[in-house]
């Protein structure tokens, strides 16, 4: 089944190149990555292959390589699916050091191509009538370990991968928002309307790590910034942040790194002594993102 | 009212000679002006710099080059800014160090490679600086070596530092991390003892590769010789990197889904299916016989 798929949609992809390079708008390297992998199993034969100037040749299939395009949607979809082998990605959440700058959310909607309504992750007001004491709360997709939203996706369009981060192919979405219903951080968003910049994105490849360009009629998520971390970046809002607030690192390794002073510490100590707690625990979600109370800041 | 207005010319001629005094040049003897740096300045003297920079230096001067400082008199100013990159680095030393009216003497706070790393760090800002290095004729820059081992009895890395010809360095500044994904957990800085020795803890319950290898860096440096070191110490503890989606889950996708819950559900599908069907036979069954 799988591999019948991928002859479909190479085909498909084949046909689109042929009919661009009529026009004279495709070069010579993207045809023959398109005709090769149709007769990738004959070795020694010879198939015909249009130039840009329209003139038909003959090529050996052995002579073929494969042109690795940097935006090759195929190529993104399966790094996307994979993730990174022997990492498992966690976030610290400093509540005493937010001061509401909010650079983490403009970092991360300039990034992921969303509208200033629309956030991957949102820092909310936290006010106590009572005592009238205020505290602001980044919130953002917890990445968890029994995560609701993958369990209802119908399409597997939202899945866990080996690193831990939730991810959402917005090609397999179908729209159905029952994602958005299961969680319970009300981490997700959807795409009502045509997305920002829709028009500067049109032949953008779409990049399932980056979740852009977005699609009308999908939901988006926060990705942790799934193409940062396969560069060995923090995040944007981790590195976009002024305060400090930021701690992200690989649980396997027990460190983390703030993303403003760039200081690695131990995630089980910085976790013990400082009472972390996680977002509704009682739901057995097993989130990956981690809080440190709001306190008296020592720094 | 005469003499309010005495006393107003006074408050005003006090007030203008103290933003005059604050606003003096801040004179920095000259033997320290000239003085040069004992580290060379490279990325990680950069990035040390700013995690100083950021916890000690950051409420007052603000994110460099953004002009955020805090308003008092006298201004601190934007380090990045020409007020601070025209100053020679022995100069932008001594002032940290020393300190003057509301900026205070880091003195005892830093020592002296912590202040270098500082103006490493500030001199990051500056594209057109190039370190000056003091005039090394006649000095002799000791060639350094490093040997790394691992003492787990006492859970220590064990760095000594010798010359080329293995002449044991004493009083050699090391400094050792262990290498994380995004960044460099110290394990401390220490100064070699008289045989050229200098200890480290590391936590043996820090998790290493599936041998117990940890990404370990070692830097050391005496009268400008410098050495690193960069390699792979079993000092860890040894741990199976386990795949987040290994295994079956309930909340996975139909094909990861428990064998138990396929069992059950194709079972329960069956049986429905069963039922129906028997009753269908069994309804043509009655068919036939009427």
């Amino acid at each position: 089944m799988e591999t019948k798929l991928t002859q479909t949609s190479t085909r498909r992809k084949f046909l689109e190149k042929i009919g661009l390079a009529g026009i004279g708008a495709v070069s010579a390297p993207l045809i023959v990555s398109g005709c090769n992998s149709t007769d990738s199993g004959e070795s020694n034969s010879v198939i015909k292959v249009l130039t840009p100037d329209n003139k038909l040749v003959e090529i050996d299939t052995a002579a073929l390589k494969p042109v690795l395009e940097s935006g090759d949607k195929q190529h993104l979809q399966k790094l996307g699916r994979e993730g990174l082998k022997g990492k498992k990605f966690v976030m610290v959440i400093d509540l005493a050091r937010c001061q509401n700058e909010r650079a983490c959310m403009k970092s991360c909607q300039s990034a992921h191509q969303l509208k200033p309504e629309q956030h991957h992750i949102n820092v909310l007001e936290m006010h106590d009538e009572d005592s009238g004491l205020t505290y602001y709360m980044p919130k953002t997709c917890q990445h968890c370990d029994n995560p609701p939203c993958v369990t209802v996706c119908p399409v597997d369009a939202t899945f866990k991968r080996q690193d831990g981060i939730v991810l959402i192919d917005n090609e397999r979405c179908i729209g159905c928002r029952f994602c958005i219903a299961a969680c319970p951080y009300s981490a997700r968003t959807f795409n009502w309307t045509d997305p920002k910049d829709a028009e500067k994105y049109k032949d953008v490849s779409y990049n399932m790590e980056l979740n852009v360009p977005q699609k009308k009629g999908t939901v988006t998520k926060c990705a942790f910034s799934a193409d940062q971390l396969r560069e060995g970046n923090l995040p944007y809002c981790v590195s976009a942040c002024p305060n400090g607030v930021y701690y992200f690192g690989d649980a396997n390794e027990d460190l983390v790194t703030n993303g403003t002073t760039r200081e690695t510490v131990r995630l089980s100590k910085l976790l013990k002594e400082n009472a972390a707690y996680k977002l509704m625990p009682e739901l057995g979600t097993k989130p990956n993102v981690f809080y440190l109370p709001p306190r008296q800041s020592n720094s | 009212m005469k003499n309010s207005k005495v006393v107003w010319t006074i408050l005003l001629f006090a007030c203008c000679s103290a933003i005059a005094m604050a606003q003096e040049k801040w004179l920095v003897p000259e033997a320290n002006n000239d003085m040069l740096s004992i580290l060379i300045f490279d990325e990680d003297t950069q990035l040390e710099g700013k995690l100083i920079y950021t916890r000690s230096c950051r409420s007052c001067h603000g994110d460099p080059t953004k002009k955020d400082f805090t308003i008092m008199s006298p201004s601190p100013g934007d380090v990045a800014s020409d007020l601070y990159q025209d100053q020679t680095d022995g100069s932008l030393f001594y002032k940290i160090q020393k300190g003057r009216g509301p900026m205070p003497s880091f003195e005892n706070a830093f020592s002296e490679e912590e202040i270098w790393s500082l103006v490493s760090y500030i001199r990051s800002f500056n594209p057109e600086y190039q370190q000056k290095l003091p005039n090394l004729e006649g000095i002799e820059i000791p060639n350094l070596t490093l040997h790394i081992s691992y003492d787990e009895n006492i859970d220590k890395l064990v760095v000594k530092v010798t010359s080329d010809s293995l002449e044991v360095m004493a009083d050699a500044s090391v400094k050792a991390y262990i290498q994380g994904m995004f960044g460099k957990y110290p394990l401390g800085s220490e100064m070699t003892n008289e045989l050229g020795i200098a200890y480290f803890h590391i936590d043996s319950k820090i998790p290493g590769d599936t041998e117990g290898y940890l990404d370990i860096l070692v830097k050391t440096y005496k009268d400008y010789g410098t050495a690193k070191y960069a390699g792979k110490i079993q000092a860890g503890n040894p741990t199976i990197r386990k795949s987040a989606i290994e295994g079956r889950h309930l909340w996975s996708a139909a094909k990861k889904a428990p064998i138990w819950m396929i069992i059950i559900f194709n079972m329960m599908g069956i049986g429905i299916w069963g039922v129906i069907i028997y009753v269908i036979f069994g309804l043509r069954k009655f068919k036939k016989l009427s």
